[in-house]
C-alpha cells in the first residue's frame, strides 16, 4: 500500500534527499534497510549508512566530522570491571571517557598550550574528570581551535552553564562551566572561565549555535551578559521578570517580593534568606 | 501588540499581520500555550507567508519550578524525587542520571547485582518513555487509535514498576548505592511475560503506521536535519541518530553493565521524521534484547546495597537491630552526608537523549551548585531550524518528532 502512494508523495514535497528511500525501508529487518543495526560498534559509520548512490553529494561531503570508521580513532576499551561489593577508585571506572589524567599528556590541553600559551591559568582533576580554567579573552579562539583541530574534534557543546561563586571566594563572581564532547574520540573535556559581575563574557554562538539557549538560560539565571549574543533575551523565566537572577546566592529561595496568599491576612513570611547581610 | 502582550489563552489565534510587499503579506500566528498538540505548555509564535512557515519562535518556561535552585537547598539524598518531576514519563531514568552523579562524586559504586537491576528498570522506562512518544505523536498527525494501544502497553511496564516500587509515575526508585529493597517476588515473571507479549504488540504498531500512506506522506521527506546541522544544534538522542551519526553513550561511554550487553544501534539515512519514528521502534526492540540479556546474567542472590558507612543509608534490618547502625541511620537522615570537595559531569543515554548532571560540591551536605542538562531543552532549540519553509500542518509533526516532556525542558 506504501508503494502505491509514494511516487505521488515524492512528486509533491519530498525534498531531494528523501526520494531515495526505499520502500523496503518499512520493514526493517529487509535487505537494503537503512536502518539496519549494526553488529560492530566501530564498523557502524555514518558514512556507509549515507552512502546511497542518487543522494546529493552534498548531504555527505557536509558531514564534517570524525568517522568511526577511520584507522586512526582510537579505540575505547570497555572500562567497566566492577565486581561485588567494593568502594574502588571511581577513576578506575570511569578511565578513558574524559582523557589522560596528566597536564603534559592530555592532547588538548598541550594544544592549547601550543596555540595560546598564555590562555591556561589552571587545570583541575577530579576523579576522572579534566577541568582547564581559561583567561575569558581566549575563550571563543581555544573554542574555535578545539573544534576545528582534526585530531581533537570537539564538535559538539554537551553543557553551557554557570556557577555562582560568591559564598567561596572573592573574585570573580561567576564561573561559566562548558562542558564540550568529542564524539571522534569520545572524550569530554570542561572549560571554564571566570567572569567578574559586570564583565561580559564572549559569546560562542557563532561557533556552536547549540549555545544560543544555553546562554540566554545563563543569563537569565545569573545575569551574565554574553557579548555577540544575537538574541539576548530571559528563557525561562516571564521577560517582565524585575526580580533579579534566581540561581544567583544572594536571591532569597522564596524570592524578593511578599506575596499576600489568598486565605492567610499577613503576608507569608520569608522564613530563608540567602543574602549576604 | 508585541508578542509579550500576546494573549496566552488562545489555541490558535492570529497576533499581527503586515504587508511586507505588494505580493506578500505575512501573519504572526500564536500557537499555544494551551495548544493540545504541543505536548504541554509550549508556546510557538509562528510568522507565515500563505501556509509557508517564516519564522518560529518558540517560547518555553511556563512550567518552570526553579528545580536547580531547590537542588542547591537540599541534601543529596533528599533531591531524588525531585528528579521524578522533570520528565515525569520516565522517572527511574532521571533518577538513574542523578544516583551516578553523585555515586561518582562520592566515589562510589553500586553493587553488580543492583546494577543489573539499573539497566533493566532504566530500559523497561526507555520502552514506556517511547511508547508516550509513539501515542501522542500518531494522535497529533491524526492516528487517534494509536495512543489507546501504546498506553495500553505503557500500563504493563507501569504495573511493574508498581511492584517494584510501590509507584507508578514518579517512582523516586534508586537510592544512593544501589537499591534499599528486594526484589519482590514474582518481578522477574512478570518482566519475562513482558518481554513474551511486547513483540507481537509492537508489530501491531508497525502493521498501523509503517506502510500507512497517511503516515508516510506526513513524515517522510518532513523536517529533515543534516548531520552537521544536527551536531551544530547538539542534538543527541534519536534525533541525532536520526540523521545518522553513531553516538550513543551507552555505546560511546558505558556506564553501569552497558559494556556487558550485546545490542545495536539504529541509524537513520535521511533525518526526517519517520527516520527518526524507525529508529525508536528499533530502540524499543533492543531495549528488550538488552532486558533479556539482563535477566539471564544477573545475580539471583546477593547485596542489592552497598555497604558503605560514610554516603549510604544503612540497611533497614540492622538498623532495627544494632545501636550503631541506627545512630548512623539517624545521623544519614537528619544531617545528610557531606560530599567531597569537587566537580562531576555524568552523562546518561536518556531516551529522548544525554541527560546531564553537573555538581559542584564544596564540601557540604548539600550540593553547591546542581545543574540538570536535559535533553529536550536542547533539542528543542532544533525546531525553528527544521520548521523554515515548511507548511504550517507540519509544525505538529516537528514538534511531536523531537519527542519533548515540557517538564523536563522547563525544569
Amino acid at each position: 500500500m506504501s508503494q502505491d502512494s509514494d511516487p505521488n508523495r515524492k512528486d509533491q514535497q519530498t525534498p531531494p534527499e528523501a526520494t531515495s528511500a526505499p520502500a523496503e525501508k518499512l520493514t526493517p529487518a529487509a535487505d537494503g534497510d537503512p536502518i539496519q543495526p549494526k553488529d560492530d560498534w566501530a564498523a557502524a559509520s555514518p558514512a556507509s549508512e549515507i552512502s546511497t548512490a542518487d543522494e546529493p553529494q552534498s548531504y555527505r561531503s557536509r558531514l564534517g566530522l570524525a568517522l568511526a570508521s577511520d584507522p586512526d580513532v582510537p579505540t575505547v576499551e570497555p572500562a567497566h570491571d566492577q565486581t561485588g561489593v567494593q568502594v574502588i577508585d571511581s577513576a578506575l571506572v570511569y578511565t578513558g571517557y574524559w582523557g589522560p589524567l596528566d597536564e603534559s599528556m592530555h592532547p588538548a590541553i598541550i594544544a592549547i598550550r601550543n596555540h595560546f600559551p598564555d590562555a591556561i591559568e589552571e587545570v583541575a582533576f577530579f576523579r576522572d574528570e579534566v577541568t582547564v580554567r581559561i583567561r575569558a579573552r581566549f575563550l571563543q579562539d581555544v573554542a574555535l581551535m578545539l573544534r576545528d583541530q582534526p585530531e581533537l574534534a570537539y564538535r559538539v557543546v554537551s553543557d553551557l552553564t554557570a556557577v555562582d561563586m560568591l559564598n567561596l571566594r572573592a573574585t570573580p563572581r561567576f564561573d561559566v562551566v562548558i562542558q564540550l564532547l568529542s564524539i571522534r574520540n569520545r572524550q569530554r573535556l570542561r572549560l571554564k572561565v571566570g567572569i567578574d559581575e559586570q564583565q561580559p563574557c564572549p559569546s560562542l554562538t557563532g561557533i556552536y549555535k547549540v549555545t544560543n539557549w544555553l546562554e540566554r538560560e545563563c543569563y537569565d539565571m545569573f545575569g551574565i551578559t554574553f557579548e555577540g549574543h544575537p538574541d539576548l533575551r530571559r528563557m525561562l523565566l516571564p521577560e517582565d521578570w524585575d526580580e533579579g537572577h534566581p540561581l544567583r546566592k544572594d536571591y532569597p529561595i522564596r524570592g524578593f517580593k511578599q506575596y499576600v496568599q489568598p486565605g492567610f491576612e499577613n503576608p507569608a513570611p520569608r522564613v530563608r534568606d540567602y543574602r549576604r547581610d | 501588540m508585541s508578542m509579550t502582550e500576546a494573549p496566552h489563552t488562545g489555541t490558535l489565534q492570529i497576533e499581527d499581520e503586515r504587508q511586507i510587499s505588494d505580493t506578500r503579506r505575512e501573519l504572526v500566528l500564536n500557537m499555544g500555550p494551551q495548544h493540545p498538540s504541543t505536548h504541554g505548555v509550549l508556546r510557538v509564535v509562528l510568522t507565515l507567508e500563505g501556509e509557508t512557515i517564516v519564522s518560529t519562535d518558540p517560547i518555553i518556561g511556563y512550567l518552570h519550578r526553579g528545580v536547580e535552585k531547590i537542588g542547591e537547598t537540599r541534601r543529596y539524598s533528599q533531591f531524588t524525587p525531585w528528579t521524578d518531576r522533570t520528565d515525569y514519563v520516565a522517572a527511574p531514568l532521571n533518577n538513574l542520571g542523578y544516583i551516578l552523579t553523585v555515586e561518582k562524586l562520592c566515589g562510589i559504586v553500586a553493587p553488580e547485582r543492583a546494577q543489573y537491576w539499573r539497566v533493566i528498570m532504566a530500559e523497561l522506562s526507555r520502552i514506556a518513555s517511547h511508547l508516550v512518544w509513539l501515542g501522542t505523536h500518531a494522535l497529533d498527525i491524526g492516528a487517534l487509535s494509536m495512543s489507546l494501544y501504546c498506553f495500553r502497553e505503557r500500563e504493563l511496564i507501569l504495573d511493574i514498576f508498581e511492584k517494584f516500587c510501590g509507584a507508578r509515575l514518579t517512582t523516586n526508585m534508586m537510592e544512593i548505592g544501589g537499591f534499599s529493597r528486594g526484589i519482590p517476588p514474582g518481578l522477574v515473571e512478570q518482566v519475562e511475560s513482558f518481554l513474551q507479549i511486547f513483540p507481537e504488540k509492537q508489530q501491531e504498531y508497525v502493521d498501523l503506521l509503517s506502510a500507512n500512506p497517511i503516515w508516510i506522506a506526513r513524515t517522510r521527506g518532513v523536517g529533515i536535519i543534516e548531520p552537521d546541522a544536527a551536531l551544530d544544534y547538539g542534538l543527541t538522542g534519536a534525533c541525532l541518530r536520526g540523521s545518522g551519526i553513531n553516538y550513543d553513550i551507552r555505546k560511546a561511554q558505558p556506564y553501569l553493565v552497558y559494556d556487558r550487553m550485546d545490542f545495536d544501534v539504529p541509524l537513520g539515512t535521511h533525518g526526517d521524521v519517520y527516520d527518526r519514528y524507525l529508529v525508536r521502534m528499533e530502540e524499543m526492540r533492543q531495549a528488550l534484547r538488552i532486558i533479556r540479556q539482563c535477566l539471564d546474567q544477573v545475580p539471583s542472590d546477593g547485596p542489592l546495597m552497598l555497604n558503605d558507612s560514610n554516603y549510604v543509608i544503612p540497611p533497614h534490618d540492622t538498623v532495627l537491630r544494632t545501636a550503631e547502625d541506627m545512630q548512623r541511620h539517624f545521623v544519614w537522615v537528619i544531617k545528610g552526608f557531606n560530599a567531597p570537595k569537587g566537580e562531576v559531569y555524568v552523562a546518561i543515554e536518556h531516551a529522548k537523549g544525554e541527560l546531564g548532571h553537573y555538581i559542584y560540591s564544596d564540601g557540604t551536605a548539600n550540593p553547591y551548585r546542581l545543574r540538570i542538562r536535559t535533553p529536550d531543552f536542547v533539542n528543542l532549540q532544533v525546531l525553528p531550524y527544521m520548521a523554515q519553509g515548511s507548511m504550517l500542518a507540519d509544525v505538529v509533526a516537528l514538534i511531536g518528532t523531537i519527542d519533548i516532556v515540557l517538564g523536563s525542558v522547563d525544569r
